[in-house]
């Protein structure tokens, strides 16, 4: 078990050439499941990379337990990793598979087989030890290749995209795999994906990482309740959280455009006063979207007019998208017995205390009275009514 | 209708065994394409050279198998074996390790000319291995090497080399750069990488190159017959060549001579042809 820690981590391909990862600092504490969690081309990867070894550093510090390994080789940094496409040795059975890695660490032989039986049984692989990777399913693969990185009881454990080549069904087996494998080892654990369910669902907490850049680290819940940008915002929430843009009226306290009209109840005096008359983007997700204005239960609201583009039945809710007349598309997630015709007009409410605001220039959260996790607190609550 | 009928009778549908009889017509004749020359060949290794004058095609009766002892013993078959065994072994041996190699460093590794590297080895494809020869002559001689068993293995193994590379880093460059990164991860370097992932994960190329080299180098005749002279150093096709006189041709004794070459190549053969197969088919099927 250890912490992993960068500082001010660069990853640059070439002596001038692109920056892929800048500046990121992140500190993994003893025992925790961190999840680098963005789009594709993000650096998630690369940074995950650079910590098993695998990508040299172009710039900062990388240290595991107050040890720098910046230039200590993959081998001696006692990292385990699962790989996207499970990297199996195809010509080795499951059992060599396994015990690849510990007979390069002159581990005597009975103990190697007492390892591997061990892991086999906990992962049920037990009747497989014979197989080669070949003659096994996917899911029966990414076991092994999980078995693999347990079997040598490593410091850290890496994941890249491990469940990517999965089918739906045996992603939510094996992700439960993980999450318990994980608090069976107590180990530290850091899981790349691009898929915000695993993210939510798996991780202690969450770097969202964007061109390179971490655009946020937080608890799964914190950064969905309280992104820090405009990216996070989007990212993390299906269908991904309305920003539309309006004008901010401190002495009315609203935020308004032509097809908008907000208030804006979480800000503080001086914080709208800061920006009055100001271009802002306010931001509300689909599912705090409301067709009737009685479900408010009278508490203060905003309301947004649109045009239907499309109704998208799901059986348990109605998907509805509307095109503002400013421009702009929004997402509405309302009960599934609302229905609406083509380019009919609709107006949808929200309450106050659901409504993000952003500094339009710059994409950042403009903070609220209630942040962390009173913030949450509300936002949950808001949710049961 | 019919289709239901032909499965629950348990019967292959009609066009299904259309196509499948048209296929086995097709390999048959090509079997017997490939399979005559050799068959005949083997029907003259047994017979006599009058023999074979007054009719070429006949079933061999009596049997001459003593003419294999009288090529391995009298003609000095065994001598000629034991060269070409020699040089061939060693020269494919040499080729197969330096080339998987050179392939695997050249496929995996990124350094600073690389693919000039590349280049001029598959350049040298294109040229016929015959303008080097004068020049090899001269090298040879200049260096002692001149009729020597080690000269020609040295020569056999720069003429494939360029090939040799060619094809294993076709194949070497596919191999998945995860199983590169996780044998790291699992502690082991470079060296030990390329001899227990590479080498066994790269078997079937390895195999068809090692199949290849064998066959090509084993039948060599040009290299062989002008830098080797002498006779105890004669590799089996110059062997051969030592039944055709300017007037007469011991045609019995000369097909003796080529089936007994022959044995080596057919059980190299079969014990890498599924090798072959995967190698020659390798991408072919995900």
């Amino acid at each position: 078990m250890a912490v992993v820690k960068l500082d001010k981590i660069v990853k640059r391909y070439g002596g001038g050439g692109p920056v892929v990862v800048e500046d990121v600092d992140l500190t993994i504490d003893d025992g925790e499941f961190m999840v680098l969690l963005g789009p594709s081309g993000c650096g998630k990867s690369t940074t995950l990379r650079m910590i098993a070894g695998l990508e040299t550093i172009s710039g900062g510090t990388l240290s595991i337990d107050g040890r720098v390994v910046n230039d200590v080789p993959a081998k001696d940094r006692d990292i385990a990793m699962v790989f996207q496409s499970y990297a199996l040795y195809p010509h080795m059975s499951v059992a060599d598979n396994l015990a690849f890695g510990l007979r390069r660490r002159s581990i005597p032989n009975a103990e190697i087989e007492r390892r591997v039986k061990e892991v086999a049984a906990l992962l049920g692989l037990a009747p497989l030890l014979t197989r080669k990777p070949s003659a096994l399913s996917g899911g029966q693969r990414q076991r092994v290749a999980l078995g693999r990185a347990m079997v040598r009881e490593p410091q850290v454990f890496l994941f890249d995209e491990p469940l990517s080549n999965l089918d739906a069904a045996l992603r939510v087996n094996t992700r439960s795999e993980i999450i318990k494998q994980h608090h069976r080892l107590g180990s530290t654990m850091i899981y790349v994906t691009h898929d915000q369910v695993e993210a939510m669902t798996m991780g202690t907490r969450i770097c969202v990482m964007n061109a390179g850049k971490v655009a946020q680290i937080g608890a799964p819940l914190d950064v969905y309740w309280q992104p820090a940008n405009t990216f996070v915002a989007r990212f993390l929430g299906s269908p991904p959280m309305n920003l539309m843009d309006a004008t901010l009226a401190a002495a009315t306290r609203r935020a308004a455009s032509p097809a908008l009209d907000a208030p804006l109840a979480r800000w503080s005096d001086g914080v709208l006063q800061a920006r009055d008359g100001r271009k802002v983007t306010l931001g509300v997700r689909a599912e705090d979207m409301a067709i009737d204005h009685a479900s408010l239960d009278g508490a203060p609201g905003g309301r947004v007019t649109g045009r239907t583009i499309a109704v998208e039945p799901l059986g348990a809710e109605t998907l509805l998208l509307l095109e503002l007349p400013g421009g702009g598309e929004i997402t509405a997630r309302l009960p599934r017995h609302v229905t609406a015709t083509p380019d009919q007009e609709v107006v949808l409410f929200f309450r106050a205390d659901a409504a993000y605001l952003f500094d339009a220039e710059t994409g950042d959260a403009i903070a609220p009275l209630e942040t962390g996790a009173a913030a949450v607190r509300a936002a949950v609550q808001r949710r049961t009514h | 209708m019919a289709a239901t009928l032909a499965a629950a009778s348990g019967r292959a549908p009609l066009p299904r065994l259309f196509s499948r009889g048209i296929l086995a017509l097709v390999l048959g004749v090509y079997t017997i394409y490939q399979l005559g020359p050799f068959l005949w060949l083997a029907t003259m290794s047994v017979r006599t050279t009058a023999e074979i004058s007054a009719d070429p095609y006949a079933w061999p009766s009596p049997l001459h198998l003593d003419q294999f002892r009288t090529a391995w013993v009298d003609s000095d078959f065994a001598t000629y074996f034991w060269n070409s065994t020699l040089v061939v072994v060693g020269a494919v041996a040499v080729l197969t390790f330096i080339g998987a190699a050179a392939a695997h460093a050249l496929a995996r590794y990124r350094f600073r000319g690389n693919r000039i590297i590349y280049g001029i080895l598959f350049s040298s494809i294109i040229f016929p291995p015959q303008i080097t020869l004068i020049s090899l002559y001269q090298i040879l001689v200049d260096y002692n090497l001149y009729n020597s068993l080690f000269g020609l293995a040295l020569v056999y193994i720069s003429l494939q080399l360029p090939l040799t590379v060619y094809l294993l880093e076709g194949f070497f460059a596919r191999i998945p750069q995860d199983l590169f990164d996780a044998a790291k991860m699992d502690g082991y370097g470079d060296l030990e990488i390329f001899w227990r992932i590479v080498l066994p994960v790269g078997m079937p190329a390895i195999a068809t190159t090692l199949i290849l080299n064998f066959i090509q180098l084993w039948n060599e005749f040009l290299f062989a017959v002008v830098l080797i002279t002498d006779p105890e150093k004669r590799t089996l096709p110059i062997g051969i060549r030592a039944f055709m006189g300017d007037h007469f041709q011991d045609i019995g004794m000369i097909a003796t001579g080529v089936m007994i070459s022959v044995i080596p190549v057919i059980i190299v053969y079969v014990f890498f042809s599924e090798k072959l197969i995967r190698g020659m088919t390798a991408g072919a099927i995900k």
